[in-house]
């Protein structure tokens, strides 16, 4: 297993509080908590989505356990930050999930329908393109037109931060 | 009337271009109880579980932009849905407390023309209603209660969490939805599961997983007698309205509890009529509680 300190410096980077993941002593109230957790694990087997154990790896440095394994166990994370809210140490989970996260697209990994909403926000501005039967729907319920985004603009600030070179156009 | 700031209305993808009926019953809503909006060529927020997900710095850049917009008209934005309060509000609360983020994004807004000065503030329509309308305004307004309506209330997990940015309700025993629901009329039933997430992410990810968290949602929805699910959030509306006939497929029970928007019941119980709500674009169908109603 290979440790990275670039990883660990990315880590520090990424979170608020860089130095609060450190006070994390497992005591699995997150785990405990979390609902993907609770349908996909017995907690005590290395399979199905804990967040306990991200946290661990992720403060270890174990960097390709965490983004070379089953997707799901990073991906399982549902967002619904219970875990945020019931660590005893206040570490924000949740942001040291999104960077693992974020890490995983990078590989081109992680599931299908992030990159079709990334790529209908590069496209059309918006994560579900408007489309004209919704369209004539507002009018009969008489609600205005959408304004529409000044899209030129911005896929000027996607393209200037590499957003485009991040989406899948293939499968 | 007491005069209210105008804001500015953020719908979102999934209500503007999907379920504009949530928007309709909105409006008529705001209308009613004196709250002012105007439009703005925002983009998507973007998505707290999804463009978050893609790449941090991006969604950081896209929310400054769209909270740019406001900015720029001196006006706060009130939000339709709780993944869009999340991400702007989370955007503003990261940009607060990082200032090299904040340098990096306005570094990028300015090859745009842009500068995010931190000045917008990002209300959920729910906390708009609970602070500024107030609960004693609402039932004013209310003029056809609706008694009897028993209603299971699902408050979603980025309307209160995380409870640092949010400051909205409790973010483990939230009550804001309860009161605001109880103040039509309707009785609020509790069934235990309330601020189990309703897995709309998961599911996107892994159906699997996913049905198996909406099922012990369901279950404990449909043991509690409930008529209806109240609901402030459209990611959570799709997730019961749309896929609850899969997963009965799934499981092989029926699951087939309607699902209204808090801004749905207030408009029935303000006297507006399903037909010019839209009731019927709702995929589970509402017809048992208009009935029960004398709708």
């Amino acid at each position: 297993m290979e440790d990275s300190l670039e990883f660990d410096k990315l880590i520090a980077e990424f979170h608020i509080e860089p130095d609060v993941i450190k006070y994390c002593y497992q005591c699995s109230k997150c785990s405990d908590n979390c609902p993907v957790t609770a349908v996909t694990t017995d907690l005590y087997s290395d399979t199905g989505y804990n967040p306990r154990g991200n946290i661990l790896m992720t403060l270890l440095g174990h960097k390709d356990s965490l983004l070379e394994g089953d997707d799901l166990k990073i991906w399982g994370c549902t967002v619904c930050v219970t875990c945020d809210e019931v660590c005893p140490q206040k570490i924000e989970l949740v942001e040291v999930f999104t960077f693992l996260k974020n890490q995983s697209i990078a590989l081109g990994k992680g599931p299908e329908f992030i990159y079709a909403q990334a790529k209908a926000v590069f496209e059309s501005g918006k994560a579900i393109p408007p489309q004209s039967a919704i369209e004539r729907r507002r009018e009969q319920l008489g609600l205005p037109k959408v304004i529409a985004p000044d899209i030129d603009e911005l896929q000027s600030l996607l393209k200037n931060m590499g957003a485009d070179k991040k989406l899948k156009y293939e499968k | 009337m007491r005069k209210m700031t105008e804001y500015k209305m953020f719908e979102g993808c999934t209500i503007g271009n999907r379920i504009p009926f949530i928007e309709a019953s909105s409006r008529k809503v705001f209308d009613k109880l004196g709250v002012q909006t105007s439009q703005a060529p925002f983009s998507c927020c973007p998505d707290p579980t999804g463009m978050k997900s893609f790449d941090n710095d991006v969604w950081l850049a896209v929310g400054a932009r769209n909270l740019c917009l406001a900015e720029a008209e001196g006006k706060d934005i009130i939000s339709l849905c709780n993944g869009c309060t999340n991400t702007l509000r989370g955007v503003k609360h990261q940009l607060k407390h990082d200032s090299s983020k904040l340098d990096k994004v306005n570094l990028e807004l300015a090859k745009i023309g842009k500068e995010f000065k931190s000045s917008v503030d990002i209300k959920h329509f729910v906390d708009v209603f609970k602070d500024e309308v107030g609960v004693d305004r609402i039932k004013d307004a209310i003029t056809k209660p609706l008694k009897g309506l028993k209603v299971a209330v699902h408050p979603g997990c980025h309307y209160m969490r995380p409870a640092e940015w949010m400051e909205s309700d409790d973010p483990m025993k939230p009550t804001t939805l309860k009161e605001l629901v109880e103040a039509s009329g309707a009785t609020v039933v509790d069934y235990g599961e309330e601020i189990l997430c309703c897995g709309s992410a998961i599911t996107n990810a892994y159906e699997e997983h996913g049905f198996a968290n909406l099922r012990i949602k369901m279950d404990a929805i449909k043991e509690s007698g409930a008529d209806v699910i109240a609901v402030n959030c459209p990611a959570c509306y799709q997730q019961f309205d749309t896929r609850q006939r899969d997963l009965g497929k799934a499981f092989e029970t029926e699951y087939a509890v309607p699902v209204l928007y808090l801004t749905e019941i207030y408009a029935l119980a303000m006297g507006f009529s399903p037909e010019e709500l839209g009731l019927k674009f709702h995929r589970t169908r509402v017809s048992g509680i208009l009935e029960k109603l004398g709708l």
